[in-house]
């Protein structure tokens, strides 16, 4: 296995700009998830890599090969790449029994049919597929016909393997099999995985480390998944990787507030940047907790109960936030009553430029 | 680490793309050229004759064509039986896809069956069956009324606009029953469940909601009625000729019969062929519209099998009507023609000692008819082949490739759809008999063929294309990836998976081939008649019991071929 | 508050051709009360839809009875059967259902339409629906143009114009995706607070029926497992199964002995916990990953080590080896421990039930293949 790097890539379809300046490095022996929203081109780097879409700059290289360069004028066609790829709609050939689909691209290898059979069977072994060799994939579950895709990008020891939203189609239940099941695959193998997805709660059970895009094409962050999560660079990365609350904060004589329509007093740290205005105060609904000594009051708006937590809209101020209460602080401190005031505390809270002209729910 | 490849030098991937480039171009310009071949320079010719005489533009002839009271009654004639077929066929069809897509009628399978096999058969069997029967003159079972009840005069006349109606609503409804009962089947049965939440009563759903929703089903069954009758020959040929009663179609068979082939009845033929041009693409303009308008998404959400109508009493009625109907319209016009084939002369009485096998021995002795179904066995088996591939790779050009003048070429494929047989039959005779690089296919089988390769190549473009648009490119891609070239994912890949498709755009072609009379009819020579027109020519010439055991052994190689053909599609796994 | 459904001893029975009969709905009894909202919960093939079907008259019944608003429907006894569309209820569908031949107006005025209503009646009730389901301006729009959240409104708008004092839906937001769901489940309990109707709602998703009832029923192959709040049942499941379908759970098979419950397979430590009275000798404790609270070795507790470590979006989750069996813990993830890090459990009012079923598990899943 090999790592990848992208190397300034830029496509555009029309005037239509997918990817501008891209640059990303996968290192070898690892999963990395490329994570970020429909439409912010993350399955046309995919299509770039795998040779099915030309870009209009940069390089592309598998580990000492050059695949694609723009300058130097090389493109080496899909079927000679050597990169594995998992379709999201799994893209099983239908005619074709599982050992056929998977002993395919070794065919096209044309090498000795003993050979053939056996590392397709090896590679149906790692998938636990071997049952249903004869199989045609119609007789299959989908679970089972993406197990089929592994297979066959795995019998060839490609550089590197693509998965592209492998699991979307698939049930909760299996899904998170499937997870379990890549990330062991990976480890056997030591294989170099670029995982492709808009979820990022998988992206985060699987990888080693993530790559977050935005809208424009651009990489927002790529680390580890605590880094992103503890730390996430921008305002786009706190807000894709989950839910958010956020409140302006101003700067008066007698200190920091914050601005709900009416402003009130705000005790915490605030960084000096921000205190320059024009920030908002971002906090997670779960890092928001009761703490009827702080001077911080809020109103209870309503309250329901979700199994897992309760779920709050509290006002503070003409502002509505959003509270997640565990379980376990239900249990040990007690719930809130609408109508109620009680006073929150935020933790982990963290301040970003306010958006231009944007509503900040 | 292993690699397979090493590097591959990036020459090599440039070439692999110019060559694929240059594939994809001969693939195109070959489409373009069959299609002008086969499809445009017959329609050409027939304008051409219709408005210019030895390259000068004469209209005169065209006139007096268009503005003969004969003609212009044949028109009526059309108008008014296509638009009756139409109107009654859609009403019937309408009726039994309710009965055995919503209620709980017994035996629906076996129902669903038969109302398919009119569908099966050549109208103008049923036509020559029914004329056996009620014929103005000499139809047995007017006979047998007029002796029964002492009557003066027969008392059905099938030999009119309301006879040729009726054979074409027998056989033409299965159109709209077949659309409606798919409809009514894959319709979300909450769409109807709601209604009834509602608090509407079992009627008022049957009018406000399902009827409306089945709508663009019942109008694409109605138009392909309207269109199909406009331009039919065998059933006003059959019916229609003993009381002159004319249409287009047969209008255009007689001016040229009567001209002895002649190049002025084929330029006559010419213009009125225009004239039932502009009637059939007047109708099909109108099917674009209305089925553009009116279409709606009524298959979604969980399946659920649909909640039965309870008939109660009426069950039993309608399970005789239901019944009756196949009998008068499957049972009775076989049966009918099985008998006639036993008879020693036309006209005596159905009785068992009337009966003898000598029509099948006098039939099959004649020199013509082993000759016919090898002709049509031949014309139709390789037009069938030729169509489907050819019909493939417009659809390939069409989906895949994409080239500049894509519409272009869906247009030119699909337009023979638009154009009836006769009309084909008249173009190809201009275009083929030695006016054109002096090649004269006259009286030739190959005609034939070009004729059929015309007529039936919409039919393995649209399989084709359809099963291409299935093929998602992710399965082409995959195969890329996996090392395959282009050349070798078509050949893997995607060839393999439209291979049923193809089959089917085959049998398609085949079976309506070996049972067509229309086109072939103005085609053949003296020895390249098909099963269709030996039939029919047999019957003209007065031999009934003959063409009847002909038509016998025909209507024998359609069940037998139609029962290979569900096997096959039946057996085939996977895909 | 009188009750506006009941259901007495209703059965449904199925033959089939592959797996013979089957109970679809075995021996059903409930009152729902008057402005109730009530939840069918229960994964597939339990027999929830059945019952609904039942209610709305799409279905007989095999045994029993159903009334609806005191009157009786369904009486197997009495040979007695009321047609749907005269039991006087609104319903709104998975697939919306709505008429993709009629625009919203006309789609809404249907039911008006059918009973008759005079024109200038019909006008004020369907702009009064639509105003409650925020569609006014739509009104000449025809379906298909419209956005699932947007059919689905039709769909309730259509069913709340006559008024019905009882409100079937059935997976109404299973179609619709997370976020929209969320807004829906909002307008539904705005619609009921305003009209005071009675709900039956089905949904296999219990997060949505925790946040929509009053009180809910969970089934499991064809018969009534628990009857009642969210919260009770969330917090007091009667078996393992309710427990297991309500949310994520964890269990740990425990021996008891003198009074202690010892984990599988780990003799020295007990877990510290009181042991219910009427246990037996081996028993299944059922807690939830975020009831369990993780401190520090000193601080009592169950003894033990992070043996992984697992970074989830909103909390981290780690597995804990608990005798020979991984015991799943998930916190904020302002709780941080390393991996091979020493740590105690603590288990939060768990519930105890006795070990393993096997029969149920086989049953259910003959039951997956009808």
């Amino acid at each position: 296995m090999a790592n990848v790097t992208f190397d300034n890539i830029t496509f555009r379809y029309g005037n239509n700009t997918v990817l501008e300046h891209f640059s990303l490095d996968v290192e070898s022996g690892t999963i990395v998830c490329l994570v970020g929203p429909s439409g912010c081109g993350k399955t046309t780097l995919v299509r770039a890599l795998l040779g099915l879409i030309k870009p209009e700059t940069g390089s592309i290289t598998v580990g000492d090969r050059v695949l694609f360069d723009a300058k130097k004028r090389i493109n080496v066609p899909a079927e000679k790449r050597n990169i594995g790829i998992v379709f999201q709609d799994y893209a099983v050939w239908p005619h074709m029994t599982v050992l056929e689909n998977v002993s395919y691209p070794l065919k096209k290898q044309r090498r000795p049919k003993e050979e053939i059979r056996q590392r397709a069977m090896h590679a149906l072994e790692q998938v636990h597929m071997t049952e249903y060799a004869n199989h045609l994939p119609n007789q299959l579950s989908g679970g089972q016909q993406q197990r089929v895709a592994i297979a066959r990008a795995l019998v060839v020891d490609s550089d590197v393997l693509v998965m592209d939203e492998p699991i979307t189609n698939l049930d909760a239940k299996l899904r998170e099999e499937m997870l379990l099941e890549i990330r062991m695959i990976q480890k056997r193998l030591n294989a170099t995985i670029l995982y492709i997805t808009h979820d990022q709660q998988s992206a985060l059970q699987l990888c080693d480390k993530m790559a977050i895009m935005q809208q424009n094409g651009t990489l927002c962050q790529y680390g580890s998944d605590e880094e992103i999560i503890l730390h996430p660079a921008n305002r786009f990365t706190f807000e894709f990787i989950g839910v958010s609350n956020f409140i302006p904060v101003v700067k008066e004589p007698n200190g920091m507030m914050l601005d709900c329509g009416d402003r009130i007093p705000y005790a915490g740290e605030v960084p000096a940047e921000a205190a320059q205005g024009g920030y908002e105060l971002g906090v997670r609904p779960n890092d928001i907790v009761f703490d009827n000594t702080s001077p911080l009051k809020a109103r209870v708006d309503s309250r329901v109960f979700l199994g897992s937590e309760y779920n709050y809209f509290l006002s503070v101020g003409q502002k509505q936030i959003r509270v997640q209460q565990s379980m376990l602080d239900a249990r040990t401190k007690g719930i809130a009553n609408e109508g109620e005031t009680v006073g929150i505390r935020f933790l982990n809270a963290r301040f970003y430029p306010a958006r231009k002209g944007a509503e900040t729910a | 680490m292993k690699k397979y490849y090493g590097s591959v030098s990036a020459d090599l991937a440039a070439v692999d793309g110019r060559k694929r480039l240059n594939m994809d171009k001969i693939m195109t310009v070959l489409c373009f050229v069959l299609l002008m071949i086969i499809v445009v320079i017959p329609i050409v010719m027939i304008i051409y004759n219709a408005f210019f005489n030895e390259g000068k533009l004469e209209v005169e002839m065209f006139v007096q064509q268009v503005t003969e009271k004969k003609n212009l009654d044949a028109m009526k004639n059309t108008l008014v039986i296509a638009l009756l077929t139409t109107i009654l066929g859609t009403i019937m069809g309408v009726f039994y896809a309710w009965l055995l897509g919503r209620s709980d009628i017994p035996a629906k399978g076996l129902m669903r069956a038969l109302f398919n096999i009119p569908y099966m058969f050549p109208p103008f069997l049923g036509a020559m069956a029914w004329d056996m029967m009620f014929n103005g003159r000499s139809g047995y079972i007017n006979k047998w009324l007029v002796q029964l009840f002492g009557l003066k005069s027969m008392p059905i006349n099938i030999n009119s606009v309301w006879g040729i109606v009726f054979v074409e609503v027998s056989y033409y409804f299965p159109f709209v029953f077949m659309q409606v009962v798919s409809a009514l089947e894959r319709m979300d049965p909450t769409l109807e469940e709601s209604a009834r939440i509602s608090g509407a009563r079992q009627r008022q759903v049957i009018w406000k909601i399902t009827l409306p929703l089945v709508k663009p089903a019942i109008s694409a069954g109605a138009l392909l009625i309207l269109t199909t009758s406009l331009a039919h020959f065998g059933v006003p040929a059959i019916l229609g000729y003993a009381k002159r009663i004319y249409t287009l179609p047969t209008r255009i068979y007689a001016v040229i019969y009567n001209s002895g082939g002649s190049f002025d009845g084929i330029r006559q033929g010419a213009a009125l062929s225009v004239m039932l041009v502009v009637v059939v693409s007047a109708a099909l303009i109108l099917q674009n519209r209305i089925l553009a308008a009116g279409s709606y998404d009524i298959i979604k959400g969980k399946s659920m099998r649909p909640t039965l109508i309870k008939l109660r009493g009426a069950k039993l009625p309608l399970f005789l009507l239901a019944i009756l109907t196949l009998v008068l319209i499957v049972i009775v016009p076989l049966v009918m023609i099985v008998l006639i084939s036993f008879l020693k002369a036309y006209g005596l009485p159905l009785e068992l000692k009337n009966f003898t096998l000598d029509q099948y021995k006098a039939v099959f002795s004649m020199g013509g008819t082993i000759d016919s179904i090898r002709n049509s066995l031949f014309v139709s088996i390789t037009a069938g082949i030729i169509c489907m591939f050819l019909g493939t790779l417009v659809a390939y050009v069409v989906q895949k490739i994409k080239p500049k003048g894509k519409g272009a070429l869906e247009v030119i494929s699909m337009l023979p759809y638009a154009i009836p047989g006769t009309v084909l039959s008249i173009g190809v005779i201009l275009a083929w008999s030695g006016r054109i690089a002096g090649i004269n296919l006259y009286n030739t089988i190959w005609i034939i063929l070009v004729a059929y390769l015309a007529r039936y190549l919409s039919f393995s473009m649209k399989t084709s294309s359809a099963a291409l648009l299935q093929v998602h490119s992710s399965l082409e891609e995959a195969s890329r990836v996996c090392g395959a070239s282009h050349t070798e994912s078509l050949a893997d890949i995607t060839l393999p998976l439209i291979r049923p498709a193809m089959v089917s755009g085959f049998f398609l072609i085949f079976l309506p081939a070996m049972r067509e009379v229309t086109t072939s009819i103005l085609l053949y020579g003296p020895h390249t008649r098909t099963l269709g027109v030996q039939i029919y020519t047999l019957r003209d010439a007065g031999m009934i019991p003959q063409a009847a055991a002909l038509a016998t052994v025909a209507i024998g190689i359609i069940i037998i071929l139609n029962t290979i053909v569900t096997k096959l599609t039946r057996d085939r796994k996977g895909v | 508050m009188a009750d506006q459904i009941v259901l007495n001893h209703v059965t449904k029975r199925f033959t089939t051709k592959t797996l013979g009969d089957i109970v679809a709905v075995d021996d059903f009894n409930l009152n729902d009360h008057e402005g109730e909202c009530f939840s069918f919960l229960g994964p597939s093939g339990c027999g929830k839809s059945t019952t609904l079907r039942m209610i709305a008259g799409f279905e007989d019944l095999t045994e029993g009875e159903i009334e609806l608003c005191g009157r009786l429907v369904s009486s197997r006894k009495k040979n007695l059967y009321v047609q749907p569309e005269d039991r006087g209820l609104g319903m709104v569908f998975q697939a919306f259902a709505v008429w993709p031949h009629m625009n919203v107006f006309e789609n809404v005025a249907f039911p008006l339409r059918i009973q008759k209503v005079n024109k200038t009646d019909i006008v004020k009730r369907v702009n009064e629906a639509l105003h409650h389901t925020s569609l006014t301006g739509l009104e000449n729009v025809f379906p298909g143009d419209l956005s699932g959240g947007q059919q689905q409104r039709i769909a309730l708008a259509r069913a709340i114009v006559t008024n019905p004092k009882v409100m079937l839906l059935d997976e109404p937001l299973s179609n619709l995706d997370p976020k929209l769901r969320e807004t829906m489940r909002f307008e539904i309990k705005a619609l009921q607070r305003k009209f005071n109707f009675t709900i039956i709602f089905v949904t296999h998703d219990q997060s949505e029926a925790m946040a929509i009832s009053d009180r809910m029923m969970v089934c499991d192959m064809g018969k009534i497992m628990q009857i009642d709040t969210p919260e009770n049942l969330y917090n007091k499941p009667c078996n393992r199964f309710v427990h297991n379908f309500l949310g994520e759970s964890t269990f740990i098979n425990v021996v008891i002995r003198d009074g202690k419950a010892y984990p599988k397979g780990h003799t020295e430590q007990a877990l510290d916990l009181p042991v219910p009275v009427n246990a037996s000798a081996e028993m299944v404790v059922a807690t939830r990953p975020n009831e369990i609270a993780l401190t520090g070795p000193g601080e009592g507790g169950f003894a033990t080590h992070i043996e992984k470590r697992i970074f989830l979006t909103d909390r981290t989750e780690y597995l804990v080896p608990v005798g020979e069996q991984l015991l799943k813990v998930q916190t904020p993830h302002r709780v941080t421990f390393a991996e091979g890090e020493a740590c105690a459990v603590h288990l939060v009012e768990p519930m105890w039930y006795p070990a393993d079923d096997a029969a149920a598990e086989k049953e259910r899943a003959r039951r997956q293949l009808v």
